[in-house]
């Protein structure tokens, strides 16, 4: 092996030879390591995604399970009417699916935004 | 009821599956292709090949007829079942594509490393899909019979064979395309008829239903038995009968009084218009009754919080741990795309379930002669003809039928291609010629056992299916993806006491256990203690046992969360257990 030729120089290393040398993510590695370092970034970043699941399933929760419980404390909601229309055919016939389906797209967007600062993250070190 | 025009609708349907499955033929030719679809289906056309799998029999059909026989709180069973979708979203959708496994088996196997958990989730994968199967076949035999006339048993031996030779046929790439043209079916099947009937047939005003003036007939009823029903007459009323009434055989007009008369399969009772109409089994719900916004269980106002609350669990829950569901995230490109497909499913789903309530009011209003004879469950099929005696009317009952039979194979595929997946992954060994002969064996066996078990109520066996997945592959699911000392010992024993406990109470329930009371909401909606137990369970037993913790726990978790783009080559996929073709 040739000292002069740089390429080869190179590859001649004290560490460990890294297969993904040459990709943009140099922090990746310790992830995969066994050590604290990595584990903490990895439960970093299933903190951050579990805290966007739950920033969206808690509103949802309470949304849904509110009214059955209000129904239940307050009989005179149970059959309120609204424009002559039962207020349960408004919220159960459709009501209640407009902020479900906004509170996915909300978490999808997030969700895309939060990995890409993850991304980032990995590429900075 | 011969429907000439109800016969070609079914007819087409199945004629147009065939067709739509057959394209799939010259794709599929690897096992890999079969199962998940070589993984590469758009985003909009793998959002509506879960949603037509998803709306089965009991979407298309029982919410309608439960939220008319119950009243308006039976629609948080259409609630819950979109809401799953939320949760699966933020909870299960990226990671287990990312994961790479392609059915919960794989997923617990590749995740917690024991064979043994794995051959017990073959086992309940099978028991959930089987329930589940059971009550389409049933709602075929309804629907055909219905439309032809005749037995039962033809429409269930109809859906099984072309159920069964689409998958063995095509696999799954014809069967997403299916699926797709299959929730476009069912959405216009409900969307049509429930804005024509609402909009340009005439029916009694809808505030009527806010109204507390008892239900009448508006003109003169003739109302047919197919079954031998409990009825109940809430005032004197004078009908021309042909039957038998309380013992008697009758023939002309006889007066009935006030109390519960038993009236045999094949009577005719004809009502004068303005009578008010009896109902069968239970007395009538007032109008304050019906407009509750909670739920009833089996008619009674019992404990209708916790009664709620268990649907809601079941149907959340439970839309995450049906197998033949979780199966299609695997053809997704990854998990953003997963993501995206999830949020998807959510609007369709949204869309759709507004048309159940649409029916269950206009039912209400429009066609009492269902509270009499007891056949709710098929406002869906009846409601068009019931409005319009015409040439519309008969349309569009065609239109609703082909709909209906298109839930019954959608639902039966899926549920068909993840046993036979199932099956031949785990016990039959791999490749395509195991998969075919899986699908046709289940297919002729379940057949057969559909046959058998016409007399049980399609909502039992679906809510078996439900409360089963949530007591099981739930929590296996949210503690395997979010929870690092998950044990396969844990897992294990979640498994089998939430399955065993939520198995037994619906066992007992349909032996006729728990008529009131607690016992009735604790047996006949299970999940609300099993779901618990079985959380609870899978994380007690993994505390104690934390040397079952696999060795490599970070490795898979890696591959549960990390994005696709940053994984190191060869690593991310280090899991996946049969290499794609």
């Amino acid at each position: 092996m040739k000292i002069s030729d740089p390429v080869q120089r190179e590859t001649v290393r004290a560490t460990t030879p890294r297969p993904t040398e040459r990709t943009p993510f140099p922090a990746r590695d310790d992830l995969y390591q066994p050590d604290a370092y990595g584990r903490e970034l990895l439960s970093s970043l299933m903190r951050a995604q579990a805290g966007a699941s739950l920033a969206v399933l808690l509103p949802a929760i309470t949304l849904i399970a509110l009214y059955p419980l209000l129904a239940v404390l307050i009989p005179r909601l149970a059959s309120l009417q609204v424009e002559g229309l039962p207020l349960a055919l408004l919220v159960l016939g459709g009501g209640l699916y407009p902020p479900l389906v906004l509170l996915g797209y909300w978490y999808v967007r997030r969700s895309e935004r939060l990995e890409q600062r993850f991304v980032e993250l990995l590429k900075e070190q | 009821m011969n429907q000439p025009a109800t016969i070609v609708a079914i007819a087409a349907v199945t004629i147009a599956t065939a067709i739509i499955g057959a394209r799939g033929v010259r794709i599929a030719r690897t096992p890999d292709d079969f199962l998940v679809a070589a993984r590469q289906v758009p985003t909009l056309l793998n959002a509506s090949a879960i949603s037509g799998e998803y709306l089965s029999a009991a979407s298309f059909l029982g919410i309608a007829g439960l939220a008319m026989l119950e009243g308006l709180g039976a629609l948080w069973y259409a609630v819950g079942y979109a809401a799953g979708y939320l949760v699966l979203l933020v909870a299960v959708a990226a990671p287990l594509r990312r994961f790479g496994a392609y059915t919960i088996p794989d997923f617990a196997e590749g995740r917690l490393d024991s064979a043994l958990l794995r051959r017990v989730a073959t086992g309940v994968v099978l028991l959930i899909c089987g329930f589940y199967l059971l009550p389409q076949l049933k709602g075929a035999g309804l629907t055909l019979q219905i439309a032809f006339g005749g037995p039962q048993w033809i429409g269930v031996i109809v859906l099984g064979v072309v159920v069964t030779l689409g998958i063995a046929s095509g696999g799954m790439k014809g069967i997403t395309f299916v699926q797709a043209f299959q929730y476009w079916l069912k959405f216009t099947a409900l969307a049509i008829p429930a804005f024509a009937l609402l909009l340009f047939f005439q029916h009694p005003p809808v505030a009527n239903i806010t109204s507390a003036t008892p239900i009448t007939f508006s003109h003169r009823t003739t109302v047919s038995f197919p079954q031998s029903e409990d009825m109940s007459v809430n005032a004197n009323v004078w009908v021309h009968a042909v039957g038998t009434i309380d013992g008697q055989a009758r023939h002309g007009l006889v007066e009935l009084s006030p109390g519960p008369q038993i009236v045999l399969a094949g009577s005719k009772l004809t009502f004068p218009g303005g009578a008010k109409a009896p109902s069968v089994s239970s007395p009538q719900l007032t109008a304050q009754e019906w407009n509750s916004p909670l739920l009833r269980l089996n008619g009674q106002p019992d404990h209708q919080l916790a009664a709620t609350y268990g649907i809601l669990l079941a149907t959340v829950l439970g839309a995450m741990g049906l197998p033949h569901i979780l199966v299609r995230f695997y053809t997704n490109k990854d998990g953003q795309a997963a993501r995206r497909t999830t949020a998807f499913v959510l609007l369709l789903l949204a869309f759709f379930y507004i048309f159940p309530a649409i029916f269950a009011v206009l039912g209400r209003l429009e066609a009492p002669s269902l509270y009499v004879s007891g056949q709710t469950d098929s406002v869906v099929l009846v409601l068009p003809r019931i409005a319009s005696a015409g040439i519309a009317g008969t349309l569009l009952g065609a239109l609703v039928a082909a709909g209906a039979f298109a839930a019954f194979l959608s639902t039966s595929s899926g549920l068909l291609i993840s046993m036979a997946g199932a099956l031949s992954h785990d016990i039959m060994g791999k490749g395509v010629k195991a998969f075919r002969g899986s699908a046709i064996c289940i297919g002729a066996v379940m057949t057969m056992i559909g046959i058998f078990v016409l007399g049980i109520s399609i909502n039992v066996l679906v809510g078996w299916a439900f409360a089963i997945a949530a007591s099981t592959f739930c929590p296996l699911l949210l503690l395997g993806i979010w929870w690092r000392r998950l044990t396969w010992k844990g897992a294990l024993a979640g498994l089998i006491l939430g399955g065993g406990a939520s198995s037994l109470a619906v066992v007992a329930t349909m032996l006729g256990a728990g008529k009131s009371g607690w016992p009735a909401v604790l047996l006949g909606e299970p999940a609300i203690w099993t779901v618990p137990l079985a959380f609870a369970t899978m994380i007690g037993v993994s505390l104690v046992t934390p040397r079952a913790v696999p060795q490599d726990v970070t490795q898979k978790l890696l591959a549960l969360h990390l994005p696709e783009r940053v994984r190191l080559p060869n690593r991310g996929n280090a899991l996946r257990q049969y290499p794609v073709a």
